[in-house]
């Protein structure tokens, strides 16, 4: 019996999903210039309709199943005119954060603290949520992370989402839900709002949040504005402007910026938004960015019983973080 | 320290379109908009679920209930840039309740009855149902009206039809030319009650899914709205939303159908209250209301 238990069977794969069918890896033992995955399964800092949690559970889903539909060898990027192959140990899923309801102060510590790991060994954490609130930790985790690593950097930031997040309380939610992030963030010490921007606003947003971004120097583009200008010129403005005087960029990708015809299964639902393909374009101009960390947010897969908003995310994913899935094969 | 320092939750609480005062009918004053709810099911429709809708709408009205919110008392429209004052909103707009739906025909009587009161005390309608079966007792109860229809099945040649005509004959109406406005003005006889009845159906059925009339190659969500914004400078006596159903199997969860009606309502609703309009579909700061 004593024999039987010390034998180590290891299993033949892991159970459940990782994102991108990653191996499982602690935060400790990430290494540089690796994407390191943080999943923040919170929705009780949303002010309305719920079902984030299941988030990170559905992308890792949804990529690893989008990766298995993928080649897995050497392939030709029909939108990069290249030929890639896939790139190994690029990405390690982390597990996720511990989540304590009810206490917002330990949730955010519990996710700043993996979220800073990742970022002072040099790697890249990338945040599954959770409602955008969960936003603020994994951002405030990647700042005390730079600040460590390079004392003297600055961050800009770029956030695609349909609303702007900048309100300083909600309601009986006060100053920490998923109308306060951006606010919070543009309180770090190593961002100034002028390196802020917005990205795919819809409909009517509060005047006094707008002036205030403004006045300080960040810069909004509507949805409009992606229509009218196009989401590739929109993304050039936009990563100037971020990165002026900037030495990495944080992102944070809001799925609700999507119109709700396209993708339903998220709290607040905005139309006349930006389509997927406008989405991936405007993704696509962030892939030579010096991207320090990211978060994708508010997949809620109870709200779209056709599962196609985590599909859709999924996409998402694949899209911005291309060139770290892909290599340039050698000799071409 | 108190358990609440902050105001409360606006999501809770009694529910009424968009936040508004309720009154009595008889409270009704000239220039109001008169929230009216018509909980009633066509037994005959393809699925069970129609009467919910105007709870449905005035759920997701809540949301966009500025100006009874105090956390967001300075809307800005992200689009024209401009500020939008929402005063008067909150002393012209007022709910009603729901028709209290009793056998035969007690519910065309109490329908018809109560839009007669809301016309004779000056007001517009504002009709929330579920069925369109209900829309030629409205039409009864303003004789000789005429009809803006957006949506639906075509019942007259006389009416104005946008998008009006069943799949695989449909021209969607888009309200991109001075032409079309002209048409709708030559139409208009100012003599005579106006009645909008808006469909859910108007919209390209892959926005709203929750719609048991399905149309593909529907109008999308700014072409209604700029048409609603056009109607609501009319003297509108009564608009009417139809053909929501948010029980429709395996879709109510998204909402996405009461998102996109109540929506386009508020540029027919802002209109109608004459908030100043640069061009179709925008806003301006300036108000003009008569308190």
């Amino acid at each position: 019996m004593t024999a039987m238990i010390a034998t180590f069977h290891p299993p033949l794969s892991q159970p459940g999903f990782r994102l991108f069918d990653g191996p499982l890896c602690d935060v400790a033992d990430v290494s540089a210039d690796q994407v390191g995955v943080v999943g923040m399964p919170s929705d009780w800092t949303h002010s309305s309709r719920l079902g984030t949690r299941f988030g990170p559970g559905a992308l890792r889903k949804a990529t690893t199943l989008l990766q298995s539909m993928r080649p897995q060898g050497a392939s030709f990027d029909p939108d990069t005119s290249r030929r890639t192959v896939t790139a190994t140990d690029w990405l390690v899923d982390c597990g996720d954060a511990e989540i304590t309801a009810q206490d917002v102060d330990a949730t955010t510590q519990a996710i700043a603290a993996m979220t800073e790991g990742l970022t002072v060994v040099g790697a890249i954490p990338l945040a599954l949520g959770g409602d955008h609130y969960n936003s603020f930790p994994a951002c405030l985790g990647y700042s005390r992370g730079l600040a460590k690593r390079a004392p003297d950097a600055r961050f800009g930031y770029i956030q695609i989402d349909g609303h702007l997040d900048f309100s300083d309380r909600l309601g009986a939610w006060g100053s920490h839900n998923h109308a306060t992030n951006a606010r919070r963030i543009s309180e770090l010490p190593n961002l100034d709002v002028c390196n802020m921007v917005w990205i795919g606003i819809a409909g009517w947003v509060d005047g006094g949040d707008l002036a205030l971004i403004e006045k300080q120097g960040g810069r909004v583009f509507s949805s409009s504005d992606v229509h009218d200008l196009g989401p590739v010129e929109v993304m050039r403005q936009a990563l100037a402007h971020a990165m002026q005087g900037c030495d990495e960029l944080y992102l944070s990708i809001d799925i609700d910026a999507m119109d709700a015809g396209y993708l339903p299964g998220t709290g607040s639902i905005v139309h006349s938004g930006i389509t997927p393909r406008q989405y991936y374009d405007l993704l696509d101009g962030l892939a030579e960015s010096p991207l320090g960390g990211l978060d994708i947010v508010e997949v809620s897969p109870p709200l779209d019983p056709s599962e196609r908003t985590e599909f859709l995310a999924a996409e998402m994913l694949f899209r911005v973080l291309r060139r770290f899935r892909t290599r340039p094969e050698i000799g071409l | 320290m108190p358990l609440r320092s902050a105001p409360l939750p606006r999501m809770a609480g009694h529910l009424s379109f968009m936040r508004a005062q309720t009154k009595a009918i008889s409270d009704v004053r000239p220039g109001d908009l008169a929230v009216l709810g018509i909980p009633f099911e066509d037994t005959s429709a393809p699925h069970a679920g129609q009467s919910l809708a105007p709870r449905a709408l005035r759920e997701t009205s809540v949301y966009f209930g500025w100006h009874a919110n105090p956390q967001f008392s300075h809307p800005v429209d992200i689009d024209a840039r401009l500020d939008i004052q929402t005063d008067g909103l909150h002393e012209r707009l007022c709910d009603l309740g729901d028709i209290s739906l009793g056998q035969g025909e007690a519910i065309h009587a109490a329908l018809k009855l109560a839009i007669s009161q809301i016309n004779r005390n000056g007001a517009c309608a504002v009709i929330l149902g579920g069925s369109d079966h209900l829309s030629e007792t409205v039409q009864t109860a303003l004789p000789d009206c005429q009809t803006v229809q957006l949506g639906g099945l075509p019942r007259h040649d006389r009416d104005f039809h946008v998008a009006p005509l069943p799949n695989g004959y449909a021209t969607t109406c888009k309200l991109e030319t001075a032409a079309q406005l002209t048409r709708l003005s030559q139409w208009r006889d100012a003599s005579k009650p106006l009645f909008v009845q808006f469909d859910l159906s108007v919209f390209e059925t892959s926005l709203s899914t929750l719609c048991d009339r399905p149309r593909l190659g529907g109008c999308d969500l700014d072409t209604v709205a700029k048409w609603l914004s056009a109607l609501g400078q009319h003297e509108v006596n009564a608009i009417m939303l139809t053909g929501l159903n948010p029980n429709r199997p395996g879709m109510g969860v998204v909402k996405v159908g009461q998102r996109l009606m109540v929506t386009a309502l508020l540029a027919f609703i802002y209109a109608r209250l004459k908030f100043g309009i640069d061009h179709l579909g925008c806003l301006t700061s300036k108000e003009e209301v008569s308190t």
